[in-house]
């Protein structure tokens, strides 16, 4: 059912005005990293000033955000590959399950993922503290793979469950055993899903700021924590913590043009906040 | 057999903090003073005979009552305007979605910088038009609305995809009669798709309430809880106490009660959607 030109156009308006209005802290976030303090802080805002590279420069080299975002990398990834593969395991075993069985232990893990972060939080704390494990890398993935499993299971079973059971019966009656079938029929079969599963669980351990705050130290920042330092404290360094602010969203937008097509089933299933 | 490394790793990085956490809601520990001591259920009658939890408790909801509300009422008439427009949908809806990608440390300082006193781009705007602007982070209503909207700037466009792509599920031949009986586009959202895709409604309100309640990263960025504690929630609240005060055990016991509280909220919701959509699920 289609709407005649004379309602459509203004719809269109409408709503190009809303996502306008949306996307105005991002645009001006932008604009002001490439300011001088000076029309920065210009009152009326300024539109029209002579942009400068020397805080994109100065906050990611001289302050050594590259450092944290090493850090941050070396962080999701190595939660993605751990959290990933066992956790395709665990789907898998459960799509093959009677749908009786393996309810209930779907709904535990759904319901994990609805444990506070904060309540994690504290054990994490005085169990990383007790073991001297503060500021260090391991602590750290641990306690994301905690909040990413329930989730990466989830997601990875909605693509097994596409997959027709008779295509593994078919396997196993060829005689292949059930690692084969898994590595050689049904991982094969799910490829587009895992890369999916694997993304966005990098995506919310990227994104992910309260574990690292507790968690890390001056050695193992991720840039969440890093930013939160800089840019909460203080509005002198405003030029430079939108500066780094634009530079941590660019990775999120590659991300987005990448998962576009998923976005609902990942985030029906809660996949950016976890 | 193919449970058992994720199982393992669950019980171990999720279950055992989780029992852990019980164990120390009964101390009274304090990793300042270094003082550790078991008390039962002292911390609980403590926080539940308490102002502040109280008030923090009524707070978080008030603002994820707000926050929620506003989120599914903008995110229902979006995506309905989304499904009735027949071009341009794909790219609005990837510019509309963007916020809600962005990492929530950085959303939070993205709006910091609009709301600021002073500098921020609405008091400036403000100034410019010749009003004088109020305070938006630091008076506790304004400080609450704002917050209100930060949730809202960045978790509608969650609720706009999975709306839009819920009403694209409603059966066509349905909406088609109805059009045909001379139903306006009002009646047609509200009659018939509204009610089409309802489990999928409060699934998704389930999901971000639980979500808004146990939300931390924004609020601590844009306010961390003030001023005074007029945005404190209860989340900001167990973070303080924990890591700032260092009452660990009195943190976790207020973490189980946040738990307590969610998990009770969503097990009614399961039980009035199991009772009204038998079968469904």
């Amino acid at each position: 059912m289609r709407l005649r030109r004379r309602v459509e156009v203004p719809l269109f308006l409408l709503l190009c005005a809303f996502t306008a209005v949306n996307l105005t802290p991002v645009g001006w976030a932008v604009l002001t990293s490439f300011k001088h303090p000076v029309d920065a802080f210009a009152v009326p805002p300024k539109l029209i000033f002579t942009p400068t590279f020397e805080f994109h420069y100065e906050v990611w080299v001289e302050k050594a955000f590259w450092h944290y975002l090493i850090n941050s990398v070396i962080i999701s990834a190595s939660t993605v590959v751990v959290s990933v593969s066992i956790g395709t395991m665990a789907a898998y075993g459960l799509s093959r399950l009677a749908s009786r069985t393996s309810r209930g232990v779907l709904f535990g893990i759904l319901s994990m993922r609805m444990f506070p972060h904060i309540l994690l939080a504290i054990p994490f704390f005085v169990l990383a503290k007790w073991l001297g494990l503060i500021n260090t890398y391991p602590a750290m993935i641990l306690a994301l793979i905690a909040i990413n499993q329930p989730f990466t299971i989830w997601l990875m079973r909605s693509f097994f469950l596409d997959v027709p059971a008779e295509i593994y019966e078919a396997a196993e009656i060829d005689g292949c055993g059930s690692w084969q079938v898994f590595a050689c029929v049904a991982v094969p079969l799910v490829r587009p899903g895992v890369w999916v599963t694997a993304l966005f669980s990098l995506l919310l351990a990227y994104n992910e700021f309260l574990l690292a705050l507790v968690l890390t130290g001056p050695a193992t920042k991720t840039l969440p924590v890093a930013l939160a330092e800089y840019g909460a404290e203080d509005i002198n360094y405003w030029t430079l913590s939108a500066a780094a602010a634009v530079g941590i969203m660019l990775p999120i937008l590659v991300f987005m043009m990448l998962l576009q097509r998923h976005l609902v089933r990942g985030l029906a299933l809660g996949a950016v906040k976890g | 057999m193919f449970l058992i490394p994720s199982a393992t790793t669950l019980a171990a990085v999720l279950l055992y903090p989780l029992g852990y956490a019980i164990y120390l809601s009964l101390f009274n520990y304090d990793l300042g003073a270094g003082i550790e001591r078991f008390i039962g259920l002292g911390n609980y009658g403590a926080l539940l005979s308490e102002a502040r939890f109280w008030d923090s408790l009524q707070r978080t909801v008030g603002i994820v009552s707000a926050a929620v509300a506003l989120e599914f009422s903008l995110g229902l008439l979006v995506a309905y305007g989304l499904y009735r427009l027949s071009f341009g949908v794909r790219t609005l809806n990837l510019l509309m979605f963007m916020p809600n990608i962005i990492t929530p440390v950085v959303a939070a300082l993205f709006l910091r910088w609009i709301f600021i006193g002073r500098w921020g781009l609405l008091s400036g705007i403000l100034i410019s038009l010749g009003i004088f602007p109020p305070d938006f982070l630091g008076d506790p209503g304004w400080a609450r609305a704002t917050v209100v909207l930060a949730d809202a700037w960045q978790f509608t466009p969650f609720m706009i995809l999975v709306l839009y792509a819920g009403l694209n599920t409603v059966d066509q031949s349905q909406i088609e009669a109805a059009a045909i009986d001379g139903a306006g586009a009002w009646t047609l959202l509200f009659r018939i798709m509204v009610p089409a895709i309802r489990p999928l409604i409060l699934f998704v309100l389930a999901i971000r309430m639980m979500d808004a309640f146990r939300f931390f990263d924004q609020i601590y960025v844009l306010t961390a809880g003030g001023p005074g504690t007029a945005t404190e929630t209860i989340t900001l609240y167990t973070y303080s106490l924990a890591f700032r005060l260092l009452q660990v055990g009195k943190a976790s016991a207020l973490g189980m009660l946040t738990l307590l509280i969610v998990a009770g909220a969503i097990a009614t919701m399961i039980a009035v959607l199991y009772r009204r959509e038998k079968g469904s699920f």
